[in-house]
């Protein structure tokens, strides 16, 4: 990674102090990505500071039962993303507002991106 | 206190190009609210990235969408160099290069004609169409495709453009300015243009950051942000500089995308006058391990494309943030306090792409 | 305060009343189409080795390859026209033409059938092995195999097939500079 675009690895009890420091200076919500690894999932949230194009993404390795809150109260723009990651690989968010309750994408299947083919 | 009503509004609706659903609070007249809704066409493409091996998800990536196709299969090669490690030839990072502004041109093009459309200008409409479509002929000439190029490979580019190509491109490009001159003072100079874009669906500064707004619907507010002045492909040789404006309204996002274009025509000219000559790809050897965002600049502003390998051929994620996701956000603050007559253009306004948001 | 103008296409509207119009009469006048035009996939089945790199490569699996009937088939109405099978063919046997694929009431294959008169000519069948004797470790067949399937090594004087990747198409027999390799099965 070069330096305008860093990963950081960062544990649940970091996230939100972290998060509300992020919007507390400003930066711009970039995106929200979820992956399945073995023993659950690797949540990315970018970020990134306008004016010196850095971005900045924060790692977060979540259990497969485990549930995080969502960032919708900080960043209310992140539901779609949220409710994205919640529907097709079934990362337990609490609390997104507005939730679609698995019908953003009005898909039968349930959790269809989880399991690795 | 007026009485509340719910109207819903789309999937199928003349303005929309696209299904987009939403669900409208209205007090009398005035929207209070709006609740997005989309599915209609959800594919599972990022999926697909675990069963088609890495070269040939190229392909794929670059049929997301028809508009933004160019840019979709060039940041899905670029994402995938960066984690292999690949240096690409310069003459293929400014085929990229121009391929990409001239899709901006078409992607812009189409923009406004629709915009036009919507405010019932039907002449003005027509006329952006028919010069989008020398774009469109130049792409047919120089990819063999009018809208998907398959043009972007992993290490370079496939097809080269001779001298002679490159020439038919400045023409085209230097007729299209002239041309375009007097369209560009219709938009920003005519009463009806004015009197329906001017003062509606304001977006502030700290409210455009504040929900995660990119490309044209962030510049109008104001902030100077355009991936390209990160430096990638050609760019970082070019002279690219960020287009703002201060308003925020429909009117401040239509003028953005008109100087945008006069910008892209440079762009090309002065990319056409200094492409190197050299090879245009380099042999792809191994498999991608690793991760990495790459951020490009798209016509409707910055796309992410994260890639995950895990030293297979097959990669283990592929995801695709496109700009529409990011705003959709702001097009429903913006709603909030509208007149329902101004609604479709409103929505309009943030040039919603749906299929790339849906993959 | 930018101008304001009204009737600004009025002049437009006027002059176009009395132009050609800047649509062309299709199907009346036929379109002329550019030589780079992505328009179907067409083959030259004699020169086809039915190595089914073409079937792998295909993003929307368009294709079908029989070896044993020696038949080519593709489904034109999956066809993406992204022209990977061109790019990744070894023999160079399959091509772009201009001119779309007509329309049809339903999907439909077209096949191919390689003509039976080649077998006179050694067919290739089974996989490359190495004759050390001849060999002189130019690497010339790891380059050219389309699958990267040969690794060779002047200094070690190694020579490795990668069995599963091969997909026996015999361009490192017919490139080989000393006669090394032969298809055997």
């Amino acid at each position: 990674m070069d330096d305008k675009n860093e990963i950081r690895k960062i544990t649940m009890a970091e996230l939100f102090p972290l998060i509300i420091e992020m919007k507390a200076k400003h930066w711009r919500l970039v995106q929200i990505c979820a992956v399945s690894i073995e023993q659950g999932y690797e949540m990315s949230y970018s970020f990134c500071k306008n004016e010196e194009y850095r971005m900045v993404t924060l790692r977060l390795e979540v259990g497969e039962e485990e549930t995080i809150a969502s960032i919708t109260p900080i960043y209310p723009c992140a539901f779609l993303q949220e409710n994205e990651a919640a529907e097709l690989f079934g990362v337990k968010i609490e609390n997104i507002s507005p939730n679609y309750q698995d019908k953003l994408y009005r898909i039968d299947e349930v959790a269809p991106f989880k399991k690795k083919e | 206190m007026a009485k509340r009503s719910i109207v819903p509004f789309g999937p199928q609706h003349p303005v929309l190009p696209e299904p987009v659903h939403l669900d409208l609070v209205l007090e009398d007249e005035t929207v209070v609210g709006a609740i997005p809704s989309i599915g209609y066409i959800h594919r599972g493409l990022e999926k697909l990235v675990e069963k088609r091996d890495f070269k040939q998800y190229v392909y794929i990536a670059e049929r997301v969408c028809g508009i933004c196709s160019c840019g979709h299969g060039m940041g899905y090669c670029e994402s995938v160099e960066k984690v292999m490690g690949i240096e690409v030839p310069r003459r293929a990072e400014y085929l990229r290069t121009i391929w990409m502004e001239m899709s901006r041109v078409h992607s812009h093009l189409l923009w406004l004609g629709l915009l036009a459309d919507a405010m019932g200008f039907e002449s003005l409409f027509m006329e952006s169409w028919r010069l989008r479509e020398k774009i469109l002929d130049m792409f047919d000439k120089t990819a063999g495709g009018r809208i998907i190029l398959s043009v972007n490979c992993v290490g370079g580019v496939l097809k080269d453009m001779d001298g002679g190509m490159l020439q038919g491109v400045l023409h085209a490009v230097e007729d299209l300015e002239k041309e375009m001159k007097p369209v560009i003072d219709t938009f920003l100079e005519d009463y009806t243009v004015q009197s329906r874009l001017k003062g509606t669906g304001i977006l502030s500064r700290e409210n455009a950051i504040a929900m995660g707004a990119v490309g044209p619907t962030l510049r109008a507010s104001g902030e100077a942000y355009d991936i390209r002045m990160l430096g990638y492909a050609a760019y970082k040789d070019l002279s690219v500089e960020p287009i703002t404006e201060k308003d925020g309204d429909c009117y401040a996002r239509c003028e953005v995308r008109l100087r945008e274009l006069l910008q892209s025509f440079a762009l090309i000219c002065e990319a056409i006058q200094k492409i190197p000559e050299g090879p245009i790809a380099v042999p792809v050897k191994g498999n991608p391990k690793g991760e990495y965002f790459m951020r490009i600049e798209q016509p409707r502003g910055e796309a992410i494309y994260y890639v995950k390998g895990n030293g297979t051929k097959y990669l283990d994620r592929f995801r695709l943030r496109t700009p529409t996701t990011s705003n959709i956000p702001p097009m429903v603050e913006m709603l909030k306090g509208c007149q329902l007559a101004d609604v479709p253009l409103l929505i309009l306004t943030i040039d919603p792409c749906v299929s790339c948001t849906e993959r | 305060m930018k101008k304001t103008r009204m009737f600004t296409f009025a002049g437009r509207v006027l002059s176009n009343l009395f132009q050609k119009p800047a649509t062309t009469n299709y199907p009346f006048q036929p379109v002329e189409y550019p030589d780079r035009m992505r328009g179907h996939v067409v083959i030259k089945i004699e020169d086809c080795i039915s190595c089914g790199l073409c079937v792998r490569q295909c993003p929307s699996q368009a294709i079908q390859v029989d070896k044993k009937a020696g038949t080519w088939k593709i489904n034109r109405f999956d066809c993406v026209q992204c022209g990977n099978c061109v790019n990744v063919c070894p023999k160079k046997c399959l091509a772009m033409e201009k001119g779309y694929t007509e329309p049809d009431g339903q999907k439909t294959c077209e096949a191919f059938t390689r003509p039976k008169q080649q077998e006179t000519k050694p067919t290739i069948t089974g996989k490359p092995t190495m004759n050390p004797e001849k060999c002189v470790y130019c690497t010339l067949c790891a380059k050219k195999c389309p699958q990267n399937a040969l690794k060779v090594d002047r200094k070690e004087k190694i020579w490795e097939l990668n069995p599963e990747a091969c997909i026996q198409c015999g361009i490192c027999m017919s490139v080989c500079p000393k006669h090394a390799i032969e298809m055997k099965q």
